[in-house]
This record gives C-alpha cells, structure tokens and sequence, in this order.
C-alpha cells in the first residue's frame, strides 16, 4: 500500500514534470534576468530604504545607529536642502516647456515641404549622442568671460558682457540653454514620428472646411500628436529633474550652491561628506517625487486616450 | 494658375521658413565649429578674444599633448568594454525573459512582468547610494562590472522586446515545438532571428546610453586608469596652465567614435528613440 502509494505520487510527478516543462523553461529563460534584476535593482530599493533609517556610518556599517525617521525629519529642516529642491525646480521649469516647445516647432517645420529635412534632421538630433561631459566642456568654452566667441557678440550689445556661468542670474540659464541643444533632438524626433502618423485626410477636409492654420494646428495637430506631446514631456521632467553632470562640470554648484541641484546635493552629501544614510534618505525623497509625476502624467493626462 | 504662382514666385511664408530652420540649423552647428577650430588653433589664436570660426594657423599639437599626456586611448577601450559587454549582456538577458514572458506559461509571470514595468521608474540615480555599497561589498569598485552589471538590469529592454514579441504569432512557436524544437532551440533559431530589427534598434540604443554615462562611472570608478571616456575628459590635465585647445582637442576625441557611430546608423538610431515613443 505504501509503496503503492509512492509509485502514484512518483508518476504524478513524472506528469507533471512533462506537461510543466513549459513552466520550468519559462522560469529557467527568466531567471539570469531576475537575478541581476533583483541584485542590482530590487535590493538596492530596499536596502536603500533601510539605510535612510540610520545614521549610517560609511566606513564601518555595523557600527551604525538606527534613527528611525531622522534623517527625513533632518532633510525638511535643511535650507541646503530647500535651496537645492529650488535649483532643480527652477532648471525644471527653465527646459522642460522649452525642449518640448521647441521640439514640436522643429518638427513641425522639417515636415513641412522643404528641401534638405534629411540635412535638417541629422543637425538637430545629433547632439544627443554626445556624452553630457563633451556638452558640458564645449558649452562652457563659448560661455568663457575672456576667450568665449558669446561674449565677443554680446560685446557689441552691450559694454560690459556678464561672465556667464559666475553669476547668480545667469548661470542657470546659461546650463540650461546647454541642455537644450544637446536634447531638443530627442523630442523633435519622436514629435516629428508623431506628426508623420497624422493623416493628411484630416488637414484636406479642414482645408475645405475654410479652416485657418491655427485652427488646423489647434484642432488637429495637437489633440492628434497629444499622447506623443505628453510622452516626451514626462520623459523631460524625469530627465530634468535628475539633472546632474551639467551643474557638475559647467559650474561645480556654484556660484555660491545657486546652482546646487538635488541630485548634485545628494551626490555631495553621500560622496563628499559620506553621509550615507541621509543621502539615501533624499534618494527615497527622489524617487517618490518621479514616480508621482510619472504617476499623475500618466493618470490625469497621459495614458486616457491609449 | 495659383499653383503655377507658387512654383515660379517662392511665398514669403516659405521663405520665413526656410530661413528660420537654416538660421536654427546654423546655431546648432556652431558648438561643434568651436570644439573644432579651437582644437586646431595655436594658444594665441585659442585666447584671443576674437572668435576665429576658421584657424588662420593650423596645430596639431594639442592632440599630441592629449595623445601623450593622458591615458584617453585606455579610456577609449574601458568605454568600449563597458558598452559593448552591458550591450550583449542586455541583448541576451532581455530577449530571454521576453521570450519567456511572451510565448512561455508559467506561475506568477504576470506578477515578474508587472513588478519590472513598475520598476520602470526607479530612477538609477535616487538607488545610487546603496547600490555603491552593494558593488563595494562585492569587491567590484573600479572594475568595469561595477558600471555593467547595474545598466544591465534596466527594464526598459524587456519592455521594448515583449513589445515586438508579442507581434511574433504563437503560430510560429507551435509549429516549431510540434516539429520536435526543444525551447532553446525556438529562442535560438526562430525567434532570435525573427527579431533581428528589434535586437538592432536596442543593441543600438543600449551602447549610446552606457557609453554616454557620467554619474555612475564617475562614483564606482575612482582610478585615472579605471576611468570611461566621460569621466576621463572631465579630469584630464595635459598641459601645466589650462588649454582650450587641448581641452577641445580631448573632447573632440571623446566625442568622435560615437558620432562617427551616429552618421553611419543615423536611421536605426532615430528609429530606435522613435520606438520608444510610439511603445511608451
């Protein structure tokens, strides 16, 4: 009887294993990804979640002390800290309406019938495969107070040219009119994708309809390319909102941490004064804000009409 | 007859416009103009107040002094070695949960799937610290792994490849295993190179971004001679006083290979960040 019963249980899983080898390859298939997925993605998430729990010490993690919320009670109390959620607001606000702003005119402008769009095409995108030191080098090269070429015009405007990326007032602007050449191209190509998938039918019977061309561009073109617009948007707010190598080469922060953005500070905080566990706190602070404008983007306006 | 107007007669409007994306087009050029030129001016030229487009005198030496003085050819090939291995390790890894998420049933698939498009927001940048003492318990600082093993697990391949799978009919993997295909040999010898366009457009994508990366190269690798072409730029001294010319000099280096890249594969590229906006 016992042996019986082994013999049963022995060919149900026999069956079993062939009818599920489907499920064990598809788990074997999934698996080298899973693991570094969950090694260097999952964990971290968590760990850094636990980490922003204590005052933790760098050098030796063992000797560290469990604080509890500290660190967050620590990071709404810290001017640095405000001064740093207002420079990336501030550079949040100076590109993301520009580079989808000017993306969707580019784009615009090179589908309409004109000679060289191919020319056109590669000149606006190819900044975006440079790396951000190679934009940042030539960017403050042309913003140089004594040998830059943007000086040498502005002279002529004015007497006395500001030194860019020394100033208070126009060192944000200045990083951000970098940024801005270097990823306009990424929108204006997707944009420009978009506005292709129009059907022209749809600006024909407007044409016939009397239709002026802000009311085509208002009750065509935008409601049509709206997911595309809202796309790139999102994916500029994020990328703005990370914003670090530009602020890092072009001005170190300065003048005076006016420049000082969250990811900068964060990288400061954890690499510079090895303050792991309040780094770690404001990296959950940055997660939680992107995945909240990815969240209502996708929610209230995106991802309704798809 | 308004037509024939049209042709002979150019209307304002078009002109406006042709000025405005040509004079557009001509702003976007000059950065490069002036990495270029400066590269090539003598000292006297690359101070100078006067912005020379064109050098009235040619120099090579500010190549020579990066080429000798910095170690931006090991940059190149660390560069190289992190892009290309995070590239195929992506390739791989992604095509292989895809295929598995797609045309294979198993429990909690849709639970994996679900937990790694969730994880599509997780900015790297926000897990940066405890992701360095994780690649440091490892042992890993400097070492290229420290910057592939992470890009590796970004969510984003599987998503675009469970994209294109799904298009792939389940046809073609039935007839496959009715013909006796073990799984690995379907991955292998049907889908994978059914797939082809889709592996091209993400290999592609995949190497400029990692090859592009500053932040985390920067914070994992510490030593000049660990350093990727982005960090090593940035560092670099080749000349006792500050050069403009040989900092353009370096960058133009740093920035050619994947330009050249770029000018070659200038349509699947552009098809490959297109991709992303018409799946997102």
């Amino acid at each position: 009887m016992a042996s019986e019963n082994t013999e049963s249980v022995l060919q149900r899983l026999t069956q079993l294993g062939s009818v599920d080898s489907e499920a064990r390859d598809g788990i074997l298939f999934a698996l080298p990804y899973l693991l570094v997925f969950s090694v260097f993605l999952l964990y971290p998430l968590l760990k850094g979640f636990y980490m922003s729990l204590f005052d933790w010490n760098a050098f030796n993690p063992s000797q560290s002390e469990f604080i509890l919320f500290e660190n967050y009670v620590r990071m709404v109390q810290d001017p640095a800290f405000f001064k740093a959620v207002r420079a990336t607001v501030v550079f949040v606000v100076l590109t993301v309406p520009t580079l989808v702003g000017l993306g969707l005119a580019l784009a615009l402008g090179v589908n309409q019938d004109i000679k060289g769009k191919r020319f056109l095409r590669t000149v606006f995108f190819s900044p975006y495969v440079l790396t951000v030191s190679v934009v940042s080098l030539i960017w403050a090269g042309l913003y140089a107070p004594e040998y830059g070429p943007l000086n040498y015009y502005v002279g002529f405007l004015m007497s006395n040219p500001p030194s860019w990326l020394n100033s208070f007032t126009f060192a944000m602007p200045a990083v951000a009119l970098a940024t801005i050449w270097w990823t306009v191209g990424f929108n204006f190509v997707i944009l420009l994708a978009a506005r292709q998938g129009v059907p022209e039918r749809l600006y024909e019977a407007a044409r016939i309809d009397g239709a002026s061309t802000w009311h085509a561009f208002k009750d065509i073109t935008l409601p049509q390319m709206r997911s595309a617009i809202m796309f790139v948007t999102t994916v500029q707010l994020i990328a703005s909102f990370q914003v670090f190598g530009q602020v890092f080469i072009m001005t170190n922060g300065g003048p005076g941490d006016s420049t000082q953005t969250l990811v900068m500070y964060l990288y400061r905080m954890a690499f510079r004064q090895q303050e792991f566990g309040y780094a770690a706190a404001i990296g959950y602070f940055l997660f939680f804000v992107l995945v909240s404008v990815s969240v209502i983007n996708y929610k209230f306006i995106g991802g309704s009409d798809e | 007859m308004s037509t024939e107007t049209r042709l002979s007669i150019p209307r304002p409007k078009t002109i406006g416009l042709y000025v405005t994306l040509y004079g557009a087009a001509l702003l976007f050029i000059a950065p490069y103009l002036y990495m270029l030129s400066t590269s090539l001016k003598t000292e006297a030229f690359a101070f100078s107040q006067q912005p020379y487009w064109i050098p009235p005198e040619i120099s090579f030496r500010w190549y020579e002094a990066i080429l000798n003085g910095t170690p931006i050819m090991q940059w190149l090939i660390n560069t190289l070695v992190i892009a290309g291995t995070t590239t195929i390790l992506v390739v791989i890894l992604d095509s292989m949960i895809a295929f598995s998420l797609t045309k294979l049933d198993w429990p909690g698939k849709r639970i994996v799937f679900g937990v790694i498009i969730a994880s599509f927001m997780v900015p790297i940048y926000a897990n940066m610290v405890p992701l360095y003492t994780i690649i440091s318990d490892f042992g890993l600082l400097n070492s290229p792994l420290a910057v592939i093993l992470p890009f590796s697990a970004i969510p984003i391949g599987v998503f675009l490849f469970t994209q294109f799978f799904k298009d792939l009919p389940d046809s073609v993997v039935e007839a496959a295993k009715i013909d006796g295909f073990s799984t690995f040999q379907i991955y292998l010898r049907i889908v994978l190179p059914l797939m082809k366009p889709a592996i091209a457009a993400l290999s592609l994508y995949t190497f400029v971004y990692t090859w592009n990366q500053f932040l985390w190269p920067l914070i994992v690798l510490q030593g000049s001679s660990s350093f990727t072409l982005p960090v090593g730029i940035v560092t670099m001294q080749p000349t006792q006083v500050f050069q403009p010319g040989a900092e353009m000099a370096g960058t133009l280096i740093a920035a050619a290979p994947l330009f050249i890249v770029f000018l070659i594969l200038q349509e699947q590229l552009v098809n490959a960040v297109q991709m992303q906006g018409t799946t997102g």
